[in-house]
């Protein structure tokens, strides 16, 4: 017993130990990609600096300036040594740096007014078909894996070619609002049409899910009673079980669904966790 | 008078100074019952995976566009025994919500002040992909992107952005498409980055140019000698070839330079299921290799089921797995061997 004792101890304390063992590892997959950043961010401060000040930096700024170049000189030594965890701190300083002389920059060029991305005035057309084309993309692929891409096809094939067009008028200068808007509508269609389509299969994928649990459920039920539960919330259970069996074989899956929340509260007055298995 | 009540062990337990002693050898068996403690460690071992497992996302993937909107595909673990699932979502400006479930069904999912109930019902793993308008605000030519991620993360930046400022270590980097792509740790990240025309493959230049030369030296020393081993065993596997044309006629294998095409490799493999040919397509399609991670994506399938299936193709001997980049990088076979 002591045996079995010391290995569930041991079970217990790999099983808690090796998920951040896993994501240590990882971590260290190539610690020179800390290097390409800060050099990069490095180069692109000069350039900023560079242009907003010319030979005239300010004395604050310079003092973050060298701090943060210093620490890119500290991050390649670090690693040079492979020391990684004094690299990091190099990085995190370097970086840090970095980004408070790039807000220091940025608050004092320009109005200092922030700009939430929401506005849509500020969001560009290009980044609004990018992310429109791959919502089309996406609902292709639900369309194909249910094999209604035929049922579709004339649909998508609009789609690409108002996306196209759409493209065309950003490059010409041209107002493709109307164009949006048709775009946008259709895929509503479409995505109204695919729920449509499979509504059949979902409905019998949800269906099979409520049988499967409320047959778990009556034996739990039973259970309950020969422990002298509350016999009248066993009885409220019993009958919105039967109330959830006669709605499915109505088809009334929504129904059904409402009725389901009320049994979960009726189950959790009676002490059964929901959560059967 | 003699006492009815006596202390017990009052004897053996009492030394000379009449200090207590107790024996705590049995104390496990007598007191806590070992059996139960070692079936509840057991219990929670194995519950420990379980648990963090449900409920926090297996997949999370951001990609910025150039106007500070971001695309966001996460795959995440639920209980198959319940029928909602809500889920916070990173901001409350959303648009082109798609929620799947394990069968690639769109589930039902109603979304108010940034929290999505989802109609699960039996899914044990939901797909969720969302454009978002929060994470990214603009200070001047300064963008800057916080997110406060509760797992690990990819963040595929911009063409032509250059980081300027972050507040967490990244794990890695790659460059897809002349972008950055990050893989971050989970927590509160800030990164700041400008638009430039410097993209960091200039600077990986640079830091190349800038190491030693006696390093040069060695890497073209190394690259010579590998160069010099490739074409030595290339020469005599070519010999070892000759001499084994006799063996390999026994076996039934079909052999070339170039991957089989597609009619070819489902006539050698007839039983193949029709999911799996249309994988094998679109592997085949894809100049014969794609990552594991494209074909979740194009087939909308959860890691597992798509796991499972790329292994099964791996035994049948149409594909082989090979790591790149840390992820899986499915090829298929040039050489296959028949079903009998």
């Amino acid at each position: 017993m002591k045996k079995l004792a010391f290995f569930a101890i041991i079970v217990l304390i790999c099983g808690t130990v090796s998920p951040s063992l896993v994501n240590h590892a990882y971590g260290q997959n190539d610690p020179s990609i800390l290097l390409r950043i800060a050099v990069q961010a490095d180069k692109q401060i000069v350039n900023q600096l560079d242009k907003k000040y010319e030979n005239k930096i300010p004395n604050n700024i310079n003092i973050l300036y060298d701090k943060g170049h210093r620490s890119v000189k500290s991050l390649d030594q670090s690693l040079s040594n492979n020391d990684i965890e004094k690299a990091k701190q190099d990085f995190l300083l370097a970086m840090n740096s970095f980004m408070q002389i790039s807000r220091i920059i940025s608050q004092s060029s320009e109005k200092s007014i922030e700009v939430n991305i929401s506005v849509k005035s500020n969001q560009t057309l290009e980044s609004k078909i990018d992310r429109l084309e791959k919502f089309v993309q996406t609902l292709e692929s639900i369309s194909k894996k249910h094999n209604k891409i035929d049922q579709n096809k004339d649909e998508f094939t609009k789609a690409y070619s108002l996306i196209k067009e759409i493209r065309n008028q950003i490059n010409s200068n041209e107002n493709p609002s109307k164009n949006i808007t048709e775009l946008n509508n259709l895929m509503n269609s479409i995505k109204k049409e695919i729920r449509n389509s499979i509504a059949d299969k979902q409905s019998n994928a949800i269906k099979n899910f409520f049988e499967k649990f409320l047959v778990q459920i009556d034996q739990k039920l039973m259970e309950a009673k020969d422990l002298d539960r509350d016999q009248i919330e066993i009885d409220k259970a019993n009958e919105l079980i039967l109330e959830i069996r006669e709605l499915l074989s109505k088809n009334q899956i929504n129904d059904a669904k409402k009725v389901y929340s009320e049994l979960i509260v009726v189950l959790k007055n009676i002490g059964i966790s929901v959560k059967i298995t | 008078m003699i006492s009815l009540i006596e202390p017990i062990q009052l004897e053996n337990s009492l030394g000379d100074d009449g200090i207590l002693f107790v024996r705590n050898d049995c104390i496990l068996d007598t007191m806590v019952k070992t059996p139960l403690l070692v079936a509840s460690m057991i219990i929670v071992a194995a519950l420990l995976p379980i648990q963090s497992s449900f409920s926090s996302p297996r997949d999370l993937d951001l990609i910025i566009y150039p106007d500070g909107s971001t695309h966001i595909s996460t795959e995440i673990d639920v209980d198959p025994f319940l029928t909602d699932y809500k889920v916070n979502l990173f901001g409350s400006t959303i648009d082109n919500l798609v929620v799947l479930g394990d069968d690639g069904f769109l589930l039902d999912v109603d979304v108010m002040d940034g929290t999505a109930l989802i109609q699960t019902f039996g899914s044990s793993v939901i797909t969720i992909e969302y454009d978002i308008h929060d994470l990214v605000s603009k200070q001047g030519r300064l963008w800057t992107f916080s997110l406060d991620s509760p797992s690990d993360f990819t963040l595929l930046l911009p063409k032509n952005s250059a980081i300027v400022g972050m507040t967490n270590l990244p794990l890695n980097m790659e460059i897809i498409n002349e972008q950055n792509q990050l893989t971050l740790s989970s927590g509160s990240t800030e990164i700041d980055y400008f638009f430039s025309t410097n993209t960091i493959s200039n600077t990986t230049e640079e830091i190349v140019n800038e190491e030693d030369n006696s390093l040069n030296i060695i890497i073209v020393g190394i690259i010579g000698g590998i160069i010099v081993i490739a074409l030595i065993s290339v020469i005599i596997i070519a010999k070892n070839k000759q001499k084994n044309v006799k063996a390999i006629e026994k076996v039934v294998t079909i052999q070339q330079n170039n991957i089989l095409d597609l009619e070819t490799i489902f006539k050698l493999k007839p039983d193949l299921r029709e999911d799996d040919k249309e994988l094998i397509k679109f592997i085949f399609d894809n100049d014969g290799e794609v990552l594991e991670s494209e074909l979740r994506k194009n087939f909308l399938q959860p890691r597992t089921t798509m796991w499972r299936a790329v292994k099964r193709l791996e035994r049948e001997g149409v594909i082989e797995i090979e790591k790149k980049d840390l992820q899986n990088l499915v090829k298929l076979r040039k050489n296959m061997e028949e079903d009998n």
